[in-house]
């Protein structure tokens, strides 16, 4: 009866995924005239973080990136920590976890578009490793250092904005300098550094899947680690699953979601969903582990 | 599956096409709009600034036409003959500016300028009552504009302020810059990095200009409407920074706090010149860079010549 119904829920919200994210690039970034403007939109909106990777220098933001907040705030010299954008983040990892990854970020969604670019796809699942970088990223550029590398008035630099983000680069420097001759004359080296950055990442992601969040992204990790307790997760039939490992195929974010359903890397996006021919994997929303069927089945075995 | 990967295709195209044609569109309306500025009246700041635009090249031609003249003008002006009152209209200003240095010219030439003046006067109305309707078209126009005659000096205002600096001593913008061949304006706040990283640098440079006759001010942004704590906080970074030049603050909501919401890039340096007119481009981005320090170097020796000749 009810999984009759979350199963056809599942199945429409994988399909109609490109639009969710569609919409919600759009909603991270409402103020386009801005683009043509050449400034940036500073009224009350930027107070709030926006879920996903989105430049808060974008002209057309609504919002604030949560990553470069945290870094302005721990690297101010007035506060070590910022409880506002940490608790937002947990907040909404605890409601949606790495579905703001697969459906909401407009990072994410940029770069899956240029993976549609129809050239030879490569598998990531051998550089599994690397996947334990963005860790560091979070810890170290986004924590540490904005927070403990300070100058005499105390304070730092957002490591990860200035030094790594592309997407910093693609909405913020890019539209800017285009349209603003002040800021085109204030691009130097580490503008062209972090556009070398951008460009590898565009190249990589025509042949891997969303090579940035599996590897760098500080706010994916962030997600990644309330992935486990989020209210958003996986749930796998034991009774209807035949194990043909057409999900685990289907995954390109290299999980195998009838062992682990709630895996760090998943990003919710519903490949397996729609791979699945017996619809017996589905989203499943509340309290609760969607692992307990599973669990059953294998004391059974 | 092949249908989705179309569907995805054909979406990121229409994107693309829809953000192309926004500005396709935008560009045209304004391009409509100045066509037929004089007459029809604007509905939107772009149309505004678009006719706004239109006024201000009207008015510069008729400054380029007998640009020799207007130099005339201008020193009689320097001497203070009569003074730019706030608020007056800068055609009145001219006429009046004219009217005392009529000795200088010649009849012919009383006329040429006369008539300009009366021209000038009546687009100022116009550009004050269209500033008046739409507040921000006068930025827009700026921002559309600025790269198109920054050499030529559209004389365009800093705009003007009456507040204190961080000991309580008043400032005015008016007597600020007439008592300075050249005044460097800096825009910043304390939480900013690239800005408490040039104070040092600010501070030698004001130093440098004290010497030609000229002067460095700093504006910090949290210290608007006079906040006790972010003053403190200001003087103590400028104190650990050995900064001593001039800092000022004013209430946010008159027309220098309209000029500081539509600055986004921090730091921001302007050069104003004894007229109280900005100098070519602002500087966006901290001068430690060398090659902002010589942009800005360069805009202080091109109001430094201006006011020597």
């Amino acid at each position: 009866m009810d999984n009759k119904n979350s199963c056809r829920a599942s199945l429409l919200l994988a399909r109609f995924r490109g639009w969710v994210q569609a919409g919600a690039a759009l909603l991270t970034n409402l103020h386009l005239p801005n683009f043509f403007r050449g400034r940036l939109y500073q009224g009350a909106g930027k107070a709030v973080c926006v879920p996903g990777l989105n430049c808060y220098s974008c002209p057309a933001a609504s919002g604030a990136c949560p990553i470069g907040a945290f870094q302005a705030v721990v690297g101010s010299s007035k506060f070590r920590f910022s409880y506002y954008i940490t608790g937002t983040l947990i907040l909404l990892g605890v409601l949606l976890g790495r579905f703001i990854c697969g459906f909401l970020c407009p990072f994410g969604w940029f770069q899956e578009l240029l993976h549609k670019l129809p050239t030879k796809k490569l598998s990531t699942r051998r550089l599994r490793p690397l996947t334990y970088l963005k860790y560091a990223v979070l810890l170290v550029m986004v924590v540490l250092l904005p927070a403990l590398a300070v100058n005499e008035v105390g304070m730092g630099d957002p490591f990860f904005c200035k030094y790594l983000c592309p997407q910093g680069v693609l909405e913020g420097a890019i539209p800017l300098s285009l349209t603003n001759a002040g800021i085109r004359a204030a691009l130097g080296t580490l503008f062209t550094r972090k556009l070398g950055i951008l460009l590898a990442v565009a190249v990589l992601s025509v042949v891997f899947y969303r090579p940035f969040c599996k590897w760098l992204c500080p706010l994916g990790a962030f997600y990644a680690l309330l992935n486990r307790v989020s209210l958003f997760q996986m749930q796998v039939d034991p009774n209807k699953c035949i194990s043909c490992g057409k999900c685990a195929k289907a995954c390109q974010m290299d999980v195998d979601i009838t062992k682990t359903p709630n895996h760090t890397e998943c990003i919710r996006c519903g490949m397996c969903v729609r791979a699945c021919p017996t619809h017996a994997v589905a989203f499943r929303y509340g309290f609760g582990n969607g692992r307990q069927n599973t669990t059953e089945t294998t004391m059974e075995d | 599956m092949n249908m989705k990967k179309f569907a995805a295709l054909l979406l990121g195209a229409l994107m693309v096409l829809t953000l192309a044609a926004c500005g396709a569109a935008s560009s045209s309306a304004a391009g409509a709009a100045s066509g037929a500025a004089v007459t029809d009246e604007p509905q939107t700041t772009e149309e505004a600034a678009a006719l706004y635009a239109k006024l201000m090249d009207q008015e510069n031609a008729l400054f380029s036409e007998n640009t020799d003249l207007w130099e005339k003008v201008y020193l009689q002006a320097n001497k203070g003959m009569a003074m730019v009152e706030d608020g007056k209209n800068y055609g009145d200003f001219l006429l009046d500016t004219i009217e005392t240095a009529k000795s200088e010219f010649s009849a012919e030439e009383l006329e040429v300028l006369t008539k300009a003046a009366g021209e000038i006067r009546d687009i100022e109305n116009q550009l004050t009552a269209l500033e008046e309707k739409f507040p921000d078209c006068q930025q827009a126009y700026m921002n559309g504009g600025a790269s198109v005659s920054p050499e030529e000096g559209s004389l365009q205002k800093f705009p003007a302020f009456e507040g204190k600096d961080l000991d309580g001593n008043t400032v005015n913008s008016d007597d600020l810059f007439s008592a300075n061949a050249v005044t460097v304006v800096n825009f910043w706040f304390t939480a900013c990095k690239p800005c408490v990283g040039e104070l040092g640098d600010l501070d030698a440079l004001n130093r440098e200009l004290a010497e030609k006759g000229g002067a460095l001010i700093g504006i910090n942004t949290t210290t608007l409407n006079g906040d006790e704590a972010s003053i403190a906080e200001a003087k103590e970074v400028l104190a650990k920074k050995g900064a001593s030049y001039q800092n000022v603050y004013f209430d946010a909501s008159g027309a220098a706090g309209t000029f500081i919401q539509n600055i986004f890039a921090y730091p921001t340096t302007y050069v104003v010149d004894r007229n109280g007119n900005i100098v070519g481009d602002p500087i966006m981005g901290a001068i430690t860079e060398k090659n902002q320090a010589e942009a800005l170097q360069k805009l202080i020796d091109q109001a430094l010549a201006a006011d020597a000749g």
